[in-house]
């Protein structure tokens, strides 16, 4: 018969009892953690217009508001599938330019986890986004799914100079009046010389100055 | 001493010795570092002497102090403290405590006798011991408390050192375990207290256990994995690091980098609960409201406006309005709005490091150039767009508009400092301008920034002719400090435009070591201390830190407006820029960049840059042509420059042999290499002065 001290080995297993507990509510509150965590990652890009657009434009139900609706003509769902594209290759550019630049900065410990954790669901949905593209354009018009993109980076890469050339054309105002002071001013210290020295002709001056001005105006409306 | 079990420290003879040399580890280190302190770069650095206080120079000083007062180490100097006073403590008990020494069995001195007795004096000595101290002899003294056996060991005692110094067998076992009855038990100590194994404390004992492995050392390597996770390299909160990147694009400009720095989370801190919002729109209106040269007092653009009225009101919208509100130095009559505006200038500069190290990642030359300047403003509180002459004392928006007429480009303080005396007396100084002794004080602090000045860049391979592709190359950049409107520039010594290599046998050069070779002014090389000059403090009065320039140079390629070379750091040089009555000294400074070079031969075009982090209008940017020579045709250059054939028999000429090239062979005739422009030297430096290129422009 052995004497088992129950006594006695209360304690070793009261331990057992505490380790295995402490790890067991640290492992599930640290991954209760983790979930909560990256279910409320902020989305990399902002709400998608153009594709919330295109679908409810799909999905317009024609029962819904009885023969008033008509049905959305095709020409206006392609349109909108376009104006979707455009979106998505310009968040497909920023998204590959990224790329490297934030796996390096997270190598250096310059960016946190959690942003190279939104850049790969931005990635992954950016890859889902561009499949159901191309299908729903196939399905619009056959094989446009494989031109779609191309089309959609001409209009992007056009928008975006049009954008560059207006923000120049906005300055025009500020420089031709500046010019116009500027040569407001010219003008007078011309007289004032002119008027100094009483030699030569007015009106050549004048003439001159005019050329000297109206020269980088041209170049500035270009 | 007959046991061979461990023992505890009973008498505490050892355990003082051992707390006292694991504190003193811990504490010696914590305290050099505590007081290294003293020998911090910005306390040595010399400063811009200047009585200019601005309207809140206060305001700015008590900040500056604040932040000193953060980065003493409070922490450490307590923890220091109380390892001096557990170190003091530990002496104290060793000084008190009797030790024991432990007797050495020692033969003479039992019998009583000197080492010098011979064996015969021995032997009558014992023979006069034994008949005394005979246990037969000799009754047991009540008075001494002596016992039967007392005498009967003493006498045994006695006896084996007699025999240990006569007998043979005794005597080697004496010698051997110095002990005449042979080995003896031995008995390891542990420095440590008996009292923790005595009875009843175990339990304490078992706590403080715990405490120190289930909780003390969990908590201390958590808390400093999710600091290091917290923080990102550049110091600011991962968080702000997270969302700057977020705000970075290709097009960024400077202004849309200030909009970009308000997300940063470490105004949260500054503007907590009813400060978020408290004077916004005052602020807003302040800012927004017509300045004195520009469309709004602060200086940004219509863009940068629309940016900040899209925010929605709340820190960030206030952090971004005090921004702008600090670039333009645009007065908020507010205690703490003002407090609030350079607090939140200071902090932007530390977020603009991050945003550097992620426009360095990307790469693109537009937003690290942005960087650069967003930080020059952000220390001289200047805006983007406005005059660079308001980093001078007193120049306000009215005086620099004065100063630069209705021009569309701005003077720069070199532009400006470099007119003669009289007519920038007459540009600056008048009525609604600035006084005589105001003008006086602007000059004076113009002729003391440190603007550096680039006499010559060129690249090399130390040791080398020519650059071959794939190879180490040092880009060196040769300059002056010349400060705005000095006169009398002396004219540049040719001979401090080389670059010397260390001579082979100079171990401490090619070690690393903190020695440099410059031609001394007969011309013959001298070593200096490497690295040992500071620049003067920046003069920012309204940064709310202290600051020293540091001067970043990096090469860029322009076709593609991308980074070549990324950006090398200088803040201390190698002479001095100032004598000590800050005179400019005109030392020719040498800045080295070490890259690998292009792994095709050809002509690159790069373009350099130099930019002074700290003041506005000090950049340099020029062109650099790196020529990468084909390898087979450097050596063949090698060849021709070669003064006398290597004999077949020398170690040089069988290392020629081996690379394919008969030895004796005629020189080939020489080919005007363009590319290659030896210095102007004696001959025998001729080997050391190696540089490749110099046709370098200055642009600006």
């Amino acid at each position: 018969m052995f004497d088992i001290d129950w006594k006695g080995l209360a304690l070793p297993f009261a331990y057992l009892l505490v380790l295995g507990g402490a790890l067991m509510t640290f492992s599930t509150i640290y991954r209760r953690r983790k979930i909560a965590e990256s279910a409320n990652l902020a989305p990399w890009f902002g709400p998608h217009l153009q594709r919330d657009i295109y679908l409810s434009l799909l999905h317009l139900d024609p029962e819904d508001g009885g023969e008033k609706s008509p049905k959305v003509p095709d020409g206006v769902l392609r349109a909108a599938l376009l104006r979707r594209a455009v979106e998505d290759i310009e968040r497909l550019i920023h998204i590959k330019t990224a790329k490297q630049a934030c796996g390096s900065l997270l190598q250096r410990g310059s960016v946190g986890d959690d942003l190279w954790q939104r850049f790969l669901r931005a990635e992954k949905e950016m890859e889902e986004e561009l499949r159901d593209v191309v299908t729903e354009a196939n399905a619009l018009a056959p094989n446009w799914g494989t031109i779609i993109f191309q089309s959609a980076h001409e209009i992007a890469a056009n928008t975006k100079l049009r954008q560059r050339l207006d923000e120049i054309q906005a300055q025009t105002d500020a420089e031709k009046a500046w010019w116009d002071k500027k040569r407001g001013q010219i003008q007078a210290d011309f007289m004032k010389e002119l008027e100094e020295s009483e030699k030569g002709s007015t009106k050549d001056g004048n003439e001159d100055d005019a050329v000297v001005v109206d020269s980088p105006k041209k170049g500035g409306k270009k | 001493m007959s046991s061979s079990d461990y023992s505890y420290d009973e008498q505490g003879q050892f355990f003082p010795f051992f707390i006292l040399t694991v504190t003193g580890l811990v504490t010696l280190p914590l305290t050099y570092s505590l007081f290294r302190r003293s020998t911090d770069d910005d306390a040595l650095a010399p400063r811009i002497s200047s009585d200019y206080k601005t309207k809140h120079g206060d305001v700015v000083a008590s900040l500056r102090k604040a932040q000193k007062r953060k980065q003493r180490k409070i922490k450490r100097a307590i923890f220091v403290v109380l390892g001096w006073a557990l170190m003091a403590g530990m002496v104290y008990l060793i000084v008190v405590t009797q030790r024991i020494v432990p007797k050495i069995w020692n033969p003479y001195d039992i019998l009583g006798i000197a080492e010098s007795f011979t064996e015969k004096q021995i032997k009558s000595h014992y023979k006069r011991l034994s008949v005394k101290f005979h246990p037969d002899k000799v009754r047991p003294d009540p008075s001494k408390n002596e016992t039967l056996e007392m005498l009967n060991d003493r006498y045994v005692e006695l006896t084996k050192a007699y025999q240990a110094l006569t007998d043979e067998d005794v005597r080697n076992n004496y010698i051997q375990y110095g002990h005449p009855d042979g080995k003896q038990s031995f008995s390891i100590g542990i420095a440590l207290p008996q009292f923790i194994i005595a009875e009843g404390n175990g339990k304490y004992l078992i706590l403080l256990y715990t405490g120190l492995m289930g909780i003390l050392l969990p908590y201390l390597v958590g808390s400093w994995w999710y600091g290091t996770k917290r923080m990102s390299k550049e110091g600011v909160l991962m968080e702000s690091a997270n969302r700057l990147f977020r705000h970075y694009n290709e097009e960024i400009d400077e202004g849309g980098i200030i909009t970009a720095l308000s997300t940063g989370k470490e105004f949260e801190a500054v503007l907590k609960g009813d400060q978020a919002e408290s004077g916004l729109s005052k602020i807003e209106s302040r800012i927004s409201a017509e300045g004195e040269s520009s469309p709004f007092a602060c200086g940004f653009s219509t863009k940068d406006k629309e940016k900040l009225e899209d925010l929605d009101s709340g820190v960030r919208r206030k952090v971004l309005a005090l921004l702008w509100a600090y670039l333009g130095r645009v007065e908020l009559d507010d205690p703490a709005l003002t407090k609030a505006k350079f607090e939140v200038g200071a902090i932007a500069r530390k977020l603009n490091q991050s945003f550097a190290a992620i426009a360095l990642a990307f790469g693109n030359i537009g937003p690290i150039a942005g960087s650069f300047k967003a930080n020059q403003h952000l220390i001289q509180a200047v805006s983007p767009k406005s005059s660079p002459l308001l980093q001078l004392p007193h120049i306000n928006d009215k005086v620099a508009a004065a100063i630069e007429g209705d021009s569309k480009i701005h003077l720069t303080v070199q532009q400006f400092m470099d007119r003669p005396d009289a007519e920038r007396r007459q540009l600056a100084v008048g009525k609604d301008l600035l006084t005589a002794e105001q003008y006086k004080e602007a000059i004076s602090v113009g002729k003391q920034l440190p603007f550096f000045r680039v006499a010559k860049a060129f690249f090399k391979v130390t040791g080398e002719k020519v650059i071959i592709p794939s190879s180490l190359v040092t880009l060196v950049i040769k300059g002056r400090f010349i400060p705005p409107g000095t006169e009398n520039i002396p004219a540049i010594d040719e001979v401090s435009l080389e670059d010397i290599d260390a001579a082979e046998d100079d171990m401490d050069a090619i070690l690393g070591r903190k020695k440099k070779i410059v031609k001394g002014p007969d011309g013959k090389p001298v070593a200096v201390e490497e690295n040992s000059a500071l620049p003067p403090l920046t003069f920012a009065p309204h940064y709310a830190r202290d600051h020293s320039p540091k001067w970043y140079a990096f090469l860029s390629d322009s076709k593609q407006d991308k980074m070549a070379v990324p950006p090398f750091t200088f803040d201390k040089f190698d002479q001095p820029i100032f004598t000590e009555d800050g005179k400019p000294t005109f030392n020719m400074v040498a800045l080295k960049a070490q890259f690998a070079a292009p792994p095709q031969p050809g002509h690159y075009t790069f373009c350099m840059h130099v930019i002074c982090d700290s003041y506005v209008g000090f950049d340099t940017k020029m062109e650099v042509t790196l020529v990468v020579e084909d390898a087979s045709k450097a050596a063949e250059m090698e060849a021709e420059d070669e003064i006398s054939e290597p004999e077949e028999d020398s170690i040089a000429g069988q290392m020629q042999a081996l690379k394919g090239q008969p030895t004796g062979e005629a020189p080939k005739p020489k080919r005007k290499q363009d590319s290659s422009d030896e210095e102007s030297g004696t001959d025998e430096e001729e080997d050391d002065a190696s540089d490749t290129n110099t046709d370098t422009e200055d642009e600006s």
